[in-house]
């Protein structure tokens, strides 16, 4: 028989005080969103309106008035995500602390991409409408935020876990900071870039499907025009279209994904 | 002295990469009438905008309509995601092809791509004549589309468990449910409550634009004030939207750091 089992270690601190406080937020979640079941279920008498249409896909009218939109759509992705990134292909480099020794400059450059990062992608998407009007340019510069802000975490995160050996030697035949960057530090980065680049591009794609709602380009303006009319038989090819669209691009970045890597 | 080159298939490859992206840039930019005159000019046009929200609006009334609102958004990101774990937690056992069959582990893997292909706001406006304008639609919204990418995100973390404790299990007589409650869920539990709460933090941005369609939170009034050109107080609400999100993004990932790094070594 065994005789000394160890004794199972007391919870810590964080999951005695973490579970009940996670419990009782989501029960007083649950209640300030007011779920009532009798209202579902009298509201659920209404999904005819919703489903009827939904599955009676107008397909001549979504192919006919969407595709022009959807090619919008694609095109805002493209030019945000190329722009987005490349702008934030230097910034990772001053929000790194393995290539920037200045703690105050990479304290100002870290802290730009982190609030970046912090506005959704519609809330920038509404100011530039405002800012230089409706339409695609509101759209693209908005995604241009939006893949900077993520390119921005993940290649200075990368930055940070590189093999310093490669720089070191750098210097000690004579080269200056930005050499050594140049010559040692971004060849080691420049696969991941791209890995991460092709995964932006996805995001983009997704997101730059409802940037129209609030009227920035793209195949959103459609979908939001025909959500007002509740003609749900028009929107639901739309989104079948899109889901094809997005697949596709999916796929074809996968398989770039492994043959670069 | 002779320096080896790169392979030409690989060089060729990088150059046709390089002049696709240039090209379908170039595409791009002429495709949606983007000018030089307008890039040049889109700073200045941004300044203004921002100059205009300052000074913020802080009286009373602009405050007692935001926050409720900036609330709303954190209850629905919260009740969003835990609708997320809660169904996707054992359905990515389904989905994980070890502790699954073949066949249900195919069918369930693509149940969830498809749920997880539809955006938030697209699933938040088909809710809205069933469920009503108001959070509930986006809490069902953003809890769908969590089942989505949590399922798909935890059932890799089950399939990717180590298979000794399951074997030390079998061999000293446990069942196929004992296997799972003590040789699964111990292993793959810390790694799933860290992506619950990443989930959390990008639900949180997910909720806040769900307004604009009118599932509630905060983005309805972030639109509103912006369609009214009343630019202070839609700054307030960008400004009380940016610090909810950075103190959420800030406790949890200290909590997802705690939870993957175990107990703190004491030195």
């Amino acid at each position: 028989m065994i005789k000394n089992i160890p004794k199972k270690p007391l919870p810590t601190l964080l999951s005695t005080i973490g579970i009940p406080f996670a419990i009782v937020f989501s029960i007083y979640s649950f209640l300030q969103i007011g779920f009532n079941l009798e209202d579902f279920r009298k509201n659920l008498q209404n999904r005819y309106i919703v489903t009827d249409p939904l599955f009676n896909p107008k397909w001549s009218w979504a192919i006919e008035n969407a595709s022009a939109a959807l090619v919008e759509t694609i095109q805002i992705a493209i030019l945000a995500s190329v722009v987005g990134c490349f702008i934030a292909l230097p910034l990772s480099f001053y929000a790194s602390r393995a290539t920037n020794k200045n703690s105050f400059s990479y304290f100002l450059y870290k802290s730009f991409l982190n609030l970046v990062r912090t506005i959704p992608d519609l809330f920038w998407a509404m100011m530039f409408t405002v800012a230089v009007g409706l339409g695609p340019f509101a759209g693209v510069l908005a995604l241009i935020m939006f893949s900077l802000a993520i390119m921005g975490k993940l290649l200075s995160e990368t930055i940070d876990s590189i093999d310093p050996g490669p720089m070191e030697a750098a210097k000690a035949t004579g080269g200056s900071h930005n050499q050594a960057i140049f010559t040692s530090a971004l060849p080691q980065v420049l696969p991941n870039f791209t890995a991460y680049f092709l995964y932006i591009f996805e995001l983009c794609i997704r997101a730059s499907v409802i940037l129209g709602l609030v009227g920035a380009g793209g195949v959103g303006r459609i979908i939001e025009t025909q959500r007002i009319f509740l003609r749900f038989d028009r929107i639901s090819p739309i989104v079948v279209l899109i889901l094809v669209v997005v697949i596709g691009i999916e796929q074809f970045s996968v398989w770039l994904r492994r043959k670069i890597l | 002295m002779k320096i080896p080159q790169q392979p030409w298939q690989q060089n060729a490859f990088k150059y046709g990469i390089t002049f696709l992206i240039v090209v379908s840039s170039i595409w791009s930019a002429s495709g949606l009438e983007i000018t030089l005159e307008r890039i040049i000019d889109a700073p200045r046009q941004i300044g203004i905008l921002v100059g205009a929200m300052f000074p913020l609006d802080l009286s009373d009334e602009a405050l007692d309509r935001i926050i409720p609102k900036v609330w709303e958004s954190l209850f629905i990101a919260w009740a969003g995601t835990v609708i997320g774990a809660l169904f996707s937690f054992p359905i990515s056992f389904l989905a994980a092809n070890n502790t699954s069959t073949p066949f249900i582990s195919r069918i369930t893997k693509q149940i969830l791509n498809a749920i997880r292909a539809f955006p938030e706001l697209i699933l938040a406006f088909v809710f809205l004549p069933i469920t009503g304008l108001g959070p509930l639609t986006g809490t069902l919204a953003v809890g769908i589309h969590s089942i989505g990418t949590l399922g798909k995100l935890s059932s890799e973390v089950v399939e990717g468990i180590d298979e000794g404790p399951l074997e030390a299990i079998k061999a000293s007589g446990g069942s196929k449910l004992n296997e799972l409650t003590f040789g699964v869920i111990p292993q793959v539990i810390p790694t799933i409550t860290s992506y619950w709460l990443y989930r959390f933090e990008i639900n949180l941005r997910a909720s806040a634009v769900l307004g604009v369609v009118g599932a509630g939170g905060v983005g309805a009034e972030l639109i509103n004030q912006l369609r009214f050109r009343d630019f202070p107080r839609a700054g307030t609400v960008l400004i009380t939207t940016i610090i909810l999100v950075l103190t959420v993004d800030t406790i949890s990932a200290a909590i997802r750091k705690r939870i993957i790094q175990g107990k703190i070594n004491k030195t």
